[in-house]
């Protein structure tokens, strides 16, 4: 990782005491590219706080010391508007609602889905002014709407099954990162699809002949691993 | 006896009440009757021989009779007469009769006057006899008439009899007087019995009532409303005590119920922790982490670790549940040194390189299940161990103690206070301590410890002070 890059990423402080839930919430997260600062108690979440500045806080209600709600109220106290993400274990509604009492912004109940807590990562970031997520994602000549859903190359529309969509809109978000086939079908079709992985090969020259990808591919087939998206430079 | 049973309660107190109060009414109505019936007759017969005394009087010494010492004194016909006469009127006839009993004269002259009944041989012998008093009824052409017989004496005290007055009235007025009094009784004891069956109806309904409102609640609380309970104003009689006790019952299972299902809640929420590790390890992995060998490595780990929680959970859980019905536990006589000996071997594995002491007791044989009492050692020990530091060490002993066998297990570690001590035998309940070595545990050991020492007829109690350390004592029976 090299210094001058993490200036950029969305920091994330976790305070939960489970080893297991916060390992996976760091490696994911980190997978996300968000910067991701793991704390197990109250305490040291707060100390945490006053050491450095986050974008986002998820906290777990029951920590060992320090309850979340008052760890949530603390943080507010201090006139802090981060976002605050509760994450716990009870489903009733007094808890929910005396967690967005105590100033979380949002709520989560476990089990949760790792693609849901993303999605409202990104909702709560959005919603705080601290990205800018542009509704359109653009790649040299290649523009894709993620309202609309349309896809056009050199203004002119291209028809794409929502696989295809799926598989292009994950490559032009994660420009040079390589995939195996088996990352591009989980989150392209979902985890729970049960078939082999030459799927994914037909989907993809589906999409490289739609999109008139020609060698010097934009979607280049790295040998014995998977693909990766090599966007035109379009100036310099 | 088929169709008493069918009746309800309250038809049958009911019913059982008419009854009662029908035969002591009528009793009572027909003792007064009766009664009335002697009053008259008494009464009679006493006007009857009050009018004779001073005309018999009058006549002995009109006749010269009084002061007669005749033995042989036969009453002359006309004289008899005029006193048969004297003493007959309107509504009463007398007749004179002889020592013999054969009637000399009637006093009966004037048509309006009564007949006389034949006079009666067997009371006639007992007044020829000397007997003041006789009277009896008959009938004369079917109508009542009330008989007296007075004996004929020189003088009042006087032995010697000459012949026997029978007056005899005619009783058809009195019988007339009893006849509305009877119907008047009649329509009396009607009334009451009315007024009586339908007072006792409705009281028997009114006592009955709470008996009908508890009916009804249980009745709902069997269709599952525990919240229910049975409202009674009185608090004396025996169904609103029962209504009490019922309540206090009602109180209980709904405690019981609640326990149990804070239970299964607390045991979901234990199993959702693991489960959202689980969950979210995997969707990571899947989302790519499973080409990073390392994060691969660390992810794999902590699931591995996360089914391991859930397999101690489950397993301790179906060990509470099979603790409920005593007949999983298979007592038997166990010497404790030996069992100590066997189980150091287990205790050494969990306790890894910490210092583990076992201090032997006294050589004595106690009645327990050897699986159940090596589970509660290892409970306590992992629990003893888990809140301690490493360095200090963890000692199991025995002593004997009153007819009974005091195992305990004993750390050096932070304690508990006095919140967390009280609630420590809950179910799921974790204090505020953390854990210095090892994994979380689950929260379920002690509750566990606690039912499997008392499945065997033992006690289990813990003394503990922050900071010092705690021990966990549990009795065994000895054998």
């Amino acid at each position: 990782m090299s210094t001058d890059k993490n200036d950029n990423k969305i920091k994330i402080l976790v305070i939960e005491d489970d080893p297991v839930i916060t390992e996976f919430l760091c490696t994911g997260l980190r997978y996300e590219g968000y910067e991701v600062t793991p704390r197990t108690t109250g305490k040291a979440g707060l100390d945490a706080l006053q050491q450095a500045t986050f974008d986002l806080i998820i906290l777990d209600v029951m920590l060992p010391d320090i309850d979340g709600f008052e760890v949530c109220q603390h943080i507010r106290n201090h006139a802090s508007n981060i976002p605050i993400l509760m994450l716990t274990v009870k489903k009733a509604i007094s808890d929910r609602v005396r967690g967005l009492d105590s100033g979380a912004d949002d709520y989560m109940t476990k089990p949760f889905s790792f693609d849901e807590l993303l999605a409202r990562i990104r909702a709560l970031l959005r919603r705080s002014g601290r990205i800018h997520e542009s509704k359109r994602l653009q790649a040299g000549a290649i523009v894709l709407d993620l309202q609309t859903r349309e896809v056009t190359k050199d203004g002119k529309k291209i028809n794409l099954t929502p696989t295809e969509f799926g598989l292009l809109e994950l490559f032009m978000r994660h420009p040079h990162r390589v995939f195996t086939r088996e990352t591009l079908l989980n989150r392209v079709l979902g985890y729970d699809y049960d078939g082999g992985t030459n799927i994914i090969d037909v989907h993809i020259s589906h999409l490289r002949s739609k999109l008139g990808d020609r060698p010097p591919r934009l979607i280049r087939t790295i040998y014995a691993v998977g693909y990766a998206f090599y966007p035109e430079e379009t100036s310099t | 006896m088929r169709a008493w049973d069918k009746l309800s309660l309250r038809a049958r107190l009911g019913l059982l009440y008419t009854v009662l109060l029908v035969f002591s009414v009528v009793l009572v109505g027909c003792y007064s009757y009766w009664n009335i019936w002697q009053l008259f007759i008494s009464n009679k017969s006493s006007q009857l021989r009050a009018r004779a005394k001073p005309i018999i009087e009058h006549w002995l010494i009109d006749n010269d009779l009084a002061n007669s010492d005749n033995p042989h004194l036969k009453l002359n016909p006309q004289k008899a007469f005029i006193l048969a006469r004297d003493l007959t009127s309107r509504d009463t006839v007398a007749i004179v009769l002889n020592q013999k009993g054969d009637i000399i004269a009637n006093g009966k002259r004037l048509p309006e006057e009564p007949e006389a009944p034949t006079p009666d041989k067997h009371y006639l012998r007992r007044a020829l006899a000397g007997e003041n008093e006789v009277t009896y009824r008959s009938q004369v052409n079917g109508k009542p008439v009330l008989v007296l017989l007075i004996p004929l004496r020189p003088q009042p005290a006087s032995p010697r009899i000459f012949g026997v007055i029978q007056m005899s009235t005619l009783l058809t007025d009195i019988r007339e007087i009893l006849f509305h009094h009877g119907a008047m009784l009649v329509s009396l004891v009607a009334i009451i019995l009315i007024l009586g069956i339908g007072t006792g109806f409705w009281l028997i309904g009114a006592s009955l009532k709470d008996l009908q409102v508890l009916l009804v609640s249980c009745d709902q609380i069997s269709k599952g409303n525990l919240s229910q309970r049975v409202s009674v104003k009185n608090h004396r009689d025996e169904i609103s005590r029962l209504a009490v006790s019922f309540n206090r019952m009602i109180e209980k299972l709904e405690a019981t119920f609640a326990s149990q299902q804070r239970f299964v809640a607390n045991a979901a929420h234990e199993l959702m922790t693991p489960l959202t590790g689980l969950r979210g390890s995997l969707e990571v992995l899947l989302r790519g982490a499973q080409d990073d060998p390392s994060a691969m490595a660390r992810l794999s780990k902590g699931m591995y670790r996360e089914v391991n929680r859930l397999i101690r959970l489950c397993e301790q859980l179906l060990g509470l549940s099979q603790l409920e019905s005593s007949s999983n536990v298979n007592k038997q006589p166990i010497v404790l040194s030996e069992f100590f000996n066997e189980f150091k071997a287990d205790a050494q594995v969990l306790a890894g390189g910490r210092s583990l002491t076992i201090q032997q007791g006294p050589c004595v044989k106690v009645s327990a299940d050897p699986d159940l009492l090596k589970q509660i050692l290892l409970n306590l020990l992992s629990n003893a161990l888990r809140y301690s530091p490493s360095e200090t060490p963890v000692v199991i002993g025995w002593k004997l103690v009153v007819g009974e066998v005091e195992i305990w297990v004993s750390d050096q570690g932070q304690g508990m206070d006095a919140e967390t001590l009280s609630h420590a035998f809950e179910p799921f309940y974790q204090g505020k301590n953390t854990v210095v070595s090892g994994d979380k545990g689950i929260g379920l050991g002690l509750s566990l410890a606690k039912s499997m020492v008392e499945a065997q007829g033992g006690m289990i109690r813990i003394e503990s002070e922050p900071g010092k350390g705690t021990t966990v004592s549990f009795t065994l029976p000895l054998k």
